[in-house]
């Protein structure tokens, strides 16, 4: 909460009016009720949902789920924050004047059927911004999934489940991504500070979110999907300042429209599909990730672990040869520097390791190492000066005490302030790795994701490098 | 940089109703820019080219000058490593002959006597894209720069530090550090000019493409063979 903001009026209310609410469980405008009332429709913990009053409305239902229904929100005598909107598009414009009637600043339009579907909807919304500006109405969507504040308990979507609360503020164009990626974060622990689901963005869009976001104490990391920008400059100098203060992590998915060009030129014919948004995001100090599971590596990364500082190499340590080299071999293909270790940094891993260990990074300590030889190596490793982050490698043989060597990562990770993360080779989805998620170390199964994940706080630590130096 | 000028040399072509500037008011902007240029001389007569050719010293290019000329190459207008006065006369009677094939009613005004120059070949070169507006290139330049595909972007306007990172997010970026004998980029220098290229563009927005091409890595410093300059109307 910046307190200064519009959006302080969407992610922070005291009360919100279902518009369309409905007791037909296989009705959108059910969900979102539920959701709003006890968090997630998987869950039926009451304590889970949101604290303020909630109010359905509905024209034909006198109660659902046990809550008075009204005919109108001009029904309602208390004050209301948000309005959700569920109904019909062709109902949406009549219950949005009537939310301008009855002083309703802040409107989520779930409906669809506005721009995103032809000129008759493309008309729908012109009509709809401006009975929201007659009426000084903010709109987020309409075609979109809601929102989610998760320091409030507000689950204002029709999604199935509530992300778990941490410090990233997911913004998503696309409302089917938006839930991919909430179903997701239950299992890898993808904690989220707020989700905007921003549809057809008619009037909130992601730069606003982004300058919101960036001021937000309890976000550490802005995650955005993106298909296209409506202001290419404004969108990238809300990056840029907003890059100042958060790490920004961007996966853009679509071509530019190319448009009209100067073909006449070798730089016009170059400068096809989709190399502004690249120049735009790379420039600005955000990253861009290219996959989904880059996006989560990245910004799990960037929201959990410090950035990496002076341009330093990083180390990797492991019990595994094979995996050892692939990260070795994914690392140079991002750019992302080995650390060179030095003389001393040898004789000390030597002193503590059987005489077969690799000598170099990566550091393979062999199969057979026990909790202590990653206890004392890891510890070698994080005062040594030459290196500015350790990826962890763990494959698990019989004699693997892997629990252990899990727990003594966390302690490690605590008291250090370079970043770590970690690939359990082989093991998925068990209770190491819900524990490494739990302690904020980014883990994953193959080691080219623990690569990516370094490479993104790598990343990071070279442009707030280069912004103390310059102030650019 | 010169900018009133560089926009006098706009405003003469706009007056004339042309979107782009021709070759020597593209050599102009180019020494307004700060970019050195390799000996030149106007020619309008065959005797011309010969006195031009044995003073700037063989081998030369030529190149036609014409307003209506945009692309040189395809129309025949343009001939390199021409050794002696025998090759001037041969080459300079073709490519009349060709241009007045290809081009019937194209406005001649002479052609331009080059010395010739070979090195590394750049590219700095300026688009504007329909949402994000102005942006700039920088890469490896000469005739393939688009089978390569070796070139790096950003948003105008661009910093120094912007400059410092394109030169190293070339595939090909030992070339700038002497690669294989070839003499090394004055980095700065060539900083320097891409930020004037892209000053240029803020203060005069109807350039809707600026591009130098090549822009050759000598011994004695960067020299500007060709630029295009593209104008809105």
């Amino acid at each position: 909460m910046s307190g200064l903001s519009i959006l302080d009026n969407f992610f922070y209310p005291q009360s919100i009016a279902v518009i369309g609410a409905s007791s037909n469980l296989q009705k959108v405008g059910h969900v979102v009720l539920k959701n709003i009332l006890f968090g997630g429709t998987s869950t039926s913990d009451k304590k889970e949902g949101f604290k303020g009053k909630v109010f359905p409305v509905n024209l034909r239902e006198k109660e659902i789920l046990g809550l008075k229904t009204y005919k109108s929100v001009k029904e309602i005598s208390d004050r209301i924050d948000v309005a959700v909107i569920v109904v019909p598009a062709k109902d949406v414009l009549k219950v949005t004047e009537e939310c301008g009637q009855k002083g309703i600043g802040s409107v989520v339009i779930i409906s669809a059927g506005f721009a995103e579907s032809g000129k008759a909807g493309s008309s729908f919304q012109t009509e709809l911004l401006s009975i929201a500006k007659q009426y000084g109405i903010r709109i987020i969507g309409p075609n979109c999934l809601g929102i989610i504040s998760s320091s409030e308990n507000l689950n204002l979507t029709f999604a199935r489940v509530k992300p778990p609360a941490g410090p990233i503020a997911f913004i998503s164009q696309s409302g089917a991504l938006g839930t991919a990626v909430i179903e997701y974060a239950l299992e890898e622990y993808f904690g989220m500070s707020y989700f905007v689901s921003i549809g057809n963005k008619s009037d909130i869009d992601d730069s606003d979110l982004l300058e919101y976001f960036a001021e937000d104490s309890g976000t550490k990391c802005i995650s955005l999907y993106l298909e296209s920008v409506r202001d290419g400059r404004r969108f990238f100098n809300s990056m840029k300042s907003a890059a100042k203060k958060k790490p920004i992590v961007v996966l853009k998915a679509g071509i530019t429209s190319a448009g009209a060009k100067a073909i006449a030129s070798h730089t016009g014919s170059l400068a096809g599909a989709d190399v502004a948004y690249d120049a735009a995001i790379r420039q600005s100090g955000a990253l861009r990730a290219r996959t989904m599971y880059e996006l989560f590596d990245a910004s799990r990364a960037l929201a959990y672990q410090p950035p990496v500082k002076d341009g330093h190499g990083i180390a990797i340590v492991t019990n595994a040869g094979g995996p050892g080299v692939i990260a070795a071999d994914d690392a140079y293909k991002h750019g992302l520097p080995l650390a060179t270790l030095t003389e001393q940094t040898i004789k000390l891993i030597t002193s503590v390791c059987p005489p077969t260990w690799s000598r170099q990074n990566p550091i393979d300590i062999i199969g057979d190492a026990t909790p202590q030889r990653y206890r004392r190596v890891l510890n070698i490793v994080a005062s040594a000066p030459e290196v500015g982050g350790i990826i962890i490698i763990c494959s698990r043989q019989a004699l693997t005490q892997i629990r252990e060597i899990v727990d003594d990562m966390i302690i490690l990770s605590k008291s250090i302030k370079k970043p770590v993360t970690v690939s359990l080779v082989g093991i998925v989805a068990q209770e190491e790795d819900r524990i490494l998620d739990k302690n904020g170390i980014p883990v994953t199964e193959v080691p080219e994701r623990a690569v990516e994940a370094m490479n993104a706080l790598f990343l990071r630590g070279r442009y707030l490098d280069r912004l103390n130096k310059s102030g650019y | 940089m010169d900018i009133e000028s560089f926009s006098k040399i706009i405003a003469n072509a706009k007056a004339e109703s042309r979107e782009w500037l021709d070759l020597i008011e593209s050599r102009n902007i180019l020494e307004k820019l700060g970019i050195p240029l390799n000996k030149s001389g106007v020619a309008k007569t065959l005797e011309q080219a010969l006195s031009v050719a044995s003073e700037i010293g063989y081998p030369v290019a030529m190149k036609i000058i014409s307003p209506d000329i945009i692309h040189k190459t395809e129309v025949g207008g343009v001939a390199v490593n021409i050794r002696n006065n025998g090759e001037m006369k041969e080459y300079f009677n073709m490519m009349m002959e060709k241009i007045k094939h290809n081009l019937p009613t194209a406005k001649i005004i002479g052609v331009l006597i080059e010395e010739m120059i070979s090195g590394p070949e750049l590219i700095i070169g300026t688009t504007t894209d329909q949402l994000f507006g102005h942006m700039l290139m920088f890469g490896i330049g000469g005739v393939l720069v688009e089978l390569y595909k070796d070139v790096a972007f950003r948003l105008i306007p661009i910093t120094k530090i912007d400059a410092m990172e394109m030169m190293d997010e070339l595939r090909a970026k030992a070339i700038l550090d002497g690669f294989r004998g070839s003499p090394r980029v004055d980095k700065e220098k060539l900083a320097g000019i891409m930020i004037n290229i892209s000053d240029a563009v803020v203060k005069l927005p109807e350039i809707v493409s600026l591009e130098v091409n090549p822009l050759v890595v000598t011994e004695r410093g960067f020299m500007g063979l060709d630029a295009r300059v593209i104008i809105r109307r």
